[in-house]
């Protein structure tokens, strides 16, 4: 076996597979999943169907309502599975005394921490597969395009990827299944629902004079929500992560001007004299789901967002590596060895 | 073929090693004893590359074990203290799936499996799952998982532990022909009198360090200070008792479970005279045996020393 084959598939993801689908969780976690999404679509369905003026009544509305519903709540359910495979991935070897004897053998820790990542990410891909045909009833009502479900999966795929290596980090860290389960759900919580709070609490002043809206804070790029909404609407978040004070009610030639980022990304203006109406500032538009300012500018939101979940994952699974070795290679102090006692 | 020079481990401010050092020539069968805490789980870990020692070197068949934990790896079977099983394999996917950590092939990798498995003596449990297994079993089920790539050493801490007297038997046979198979083996063991049996060199370690070490009559010989004899009288006892102790070969005497035992100084022709004369003052014996001073005596002279 070659070494990029013997790294990507290695006795230890053969086992996991094993013990996995032969206990009663995996097939229950499975069809809990799919009851669960596809009991979201149905009633986020039922609900548009019912109550047309809450949600338009255009059939192109209802598709990018139902997906944009749908993704999230993958995303939820994800952020509730992933965690709870990997968080257990190696303490649980401890736990059960086996990882001394998986230490003893030619595998190296880091083919350990892979094999235990792709076993759990396995598992992921194929709860993603599997709620294809759900997300495929988007496309009766139209409004969502192929390549917008493939972004979002990405996204969606993205962080699993990085809660699971969050997971994987706990739990080489921590002795105890329960305090690698713990830690790694509130790291979830606070990647995923933190970030985006974040953009909130902590949003970015616009500057009067810039012909765009500035993007939201990069840290709320972390979380998938941001990018999902865009890629399900094409455009951003109205007002989110920004924030306008008075100062920004501009004196202009026939009164005050009001500007606020439209939901395009642009910026629009408003007479406050006068009373023209609307207008557009500079006229400059950009795309919906492009980043205007920032680390990622020019960047698409859910390319931002799986960028940066990727560093986090990287982050962990060099953490993972670095904590996991019986013997580690860096000390920060060397102990001292007694003198012997003479016999 | 092992090694082990000057190896100290600290904990904090204990010292669970304390320079302790010893070799095992290849095909002995080393017998690691010591009470609990002694530190004989903590240099087997260390053998096994699984802990960095404080100070001192440790050597595999030549590999140190601090800087070619691989080349020890390939070396060495592991069968620590405890089982380590996965609740949802068989018996024959459980040592395939260590026989593919090893990096057996794929298609040598079942006739490993068998003929372990046929060496322990579970062929018909190949398709039970581990977890089932009873605690004997179990423990044979790991004894092949530390074979499934025919290393030339084996650090077996504790084996029989836990262990009922038949299973026992049956992994100390089970041992001594792997011994024949030209493995060289390390076993830590509270069981002394199997350990007697079994091993060919001995190493008795208390408090972190090395109380005597060689091979198992050497040892015992170093330890046991005179000799003993077991007599039995018929109805005289406080009498024999009385004769015993004043004769100038006779170092100790005392009354255990129904019989007398003395210890002496001198050779066979000693332990006549000492016959004759409890014969000669009219006591009637009924058994008259030398004891031999064993492991066990050995052991405990070994750790009755206090440890500063």
């Amino acid at each position: 076996m070659n070494p990029v084959a013997r790294a990507l598939w290695n006795p230890i993801v053969a086992k996991e597979y094993r013990t996995r689908m032969r206990t009663w969780r995996s097939p229950f976690a499975i069809t809990l999943y799919i009851v669960l999404l596809g009991g979201l679509g149905w009633a986020v369905f039922a609900a548009m169907t019912s109550n047309t003026a809450g949600f338009g009544s255009q059939g192109t509305n209802y598709g990018q309502f139902l997906f944009l519903f749908l993704v999230i709540f993958q995303v939820v359910l994800l952020a509730f599975i992933t965690p709870a495979l990997t968080s257990g991935a190696i303490s649980g070897e401890r736990e059960r005394q086996t990882l001394d004897l998986l230490f003893v053998t030619p595998i190296a820790p880091f083919s350990i921490i892979w094999g235990k990542l792709l076993a759990s990410m396995s598992f992921v891909v194929l709860l993603l597969i599997l709620s294809i045909p759900i997300f495929s009833l988007v496309f009766l009502f139209g409004g969502i395009e192929l390549d917008q479900v493939v972004y979002a999966f990405a996204v969606t795929g993205a962080t699993a990827l990085m809660l699971g290596l969050v997971g994987i980090a706990f739990s080489s860290f921590f002795r105890r299944t329960l305090a690698a389960t713990v830690a790694a759900y509130g790291t979830a919580f606070v990647l995923l629902l933190g970030a985006f709070v974040y953009g909130y609490l902590f949003p970015i002043d616009v500057d009067p004079n810039a012909l765009t809206a500035p993007s939201p804070p990069v840290i709320t790029l972390i979380s998938p929500v941001l990018p999902l909404y865009t890629i399900a609407t094409n455009g951003p978040l109205a007002g989110y992560g920004v924030r306008y004070s008075q100062s920004q009610f501009q004196s202009g030639a026939q009164g005050n001007q009001y500007c606020a980022p439209t939901i395009n990304g642009g910026v629009m203006c408003t007479s406050n004299g006068v009373g023209t109406g609307y207008t557009t500032k500079g006229g400059v538009q950009s795309p919906g789901a492009t980043l205007q300012t920032g680390l990622f500018q020019g960047w698409q939101y859910w390319q931002a967002s799986i960028a940066l979940q990727l560093m986090i994952s990287a982050v962990a699974l060099l953490l993972s590596a670095l904590v996991l070795p019986p013997v580690r290679r860096f000390h920060l102090r060397r102990k001292q060895a007694p003198a012997p006692v003479a016999a | 073929m092992i090694a082990v020079q000057d190896l100290t481990k600290v904990y904090g401010k204990r010292a669970a090693l304390d320079h302790i050092s010893f070799e095992v020539p290849e095909r002995e069968i080393f017998g690691f004893v010591g009470p609990n805490g002694a530190g004989k789980t903590t240099t087997l870990r260390i053998l096994a590359a699984l802990l960095e020692p404080t100070e001192g070197k440790a050597f595999i068949d030549g590999a140190d074990v601090t800087r070619d934990r691989e080349k020890v790896h390939t070396r060495i079977g592991y069968m620590p203290d405890f089982f380590g099983v996965y609740d949802q394999l068989t018996v024959g996917e459980y040592l395939d799936f260590y026989a593919a950590c090893y990096r057996q092939q794929k298609r040598r990798r079942q006739t490993i499996v068998n003929d372990l498995l046929a060496l322990v003596g579970l062929t018909e449990r190949k398709h039970q799952l581990v977890d089932t297994l009873s605690r004997g079993l179990k423990q044979r089920v790991c004894l092949a998982r530390a074979l499934v790539h025919d290393p030339a050493v084996l650090l077996l801490d504790e084996p029989a532990s836990g262990l009922d007297p038949r299973a026992r038997v049956e992994m100390r046979e089970i041992l001594k022909e792997l011994q024949g198979m030209g493995k060289t083996i390390i076993i830590s063991s509270h069981i002394l009198p199997e350990l007697t049996e079994l091993c060919t060199m001995i190493g008795i370690i208390d408090h972190g360090r090395m109380r005597a070490t060689g091979s198992v009559r050497e040892v015992i010989a170093r330890l046991t200070t005179g000799r003993r004899l077991r007599i039995t009288v018929i109805e005289q006892k406080d009498a024999a008792i009385e004769v015993l102790t004043p004769l100038a070969s006779v170092r100790n005497v005392e009354s255990v479970n129904g019989t007398i035992e003395a210890e002496y100084e001198g050779d066979e022709s000693t332990a006549s005279d000492i016959l004759f004369a409890l014969t000669g003052a009219g006591i009637r014996v009924s058994s008259f045996i030398p004891v031999d001073g064993g492991l066990e005596d050995a052991f405990l002279k070994a750790t009755s020393e206090e440890v500063g």
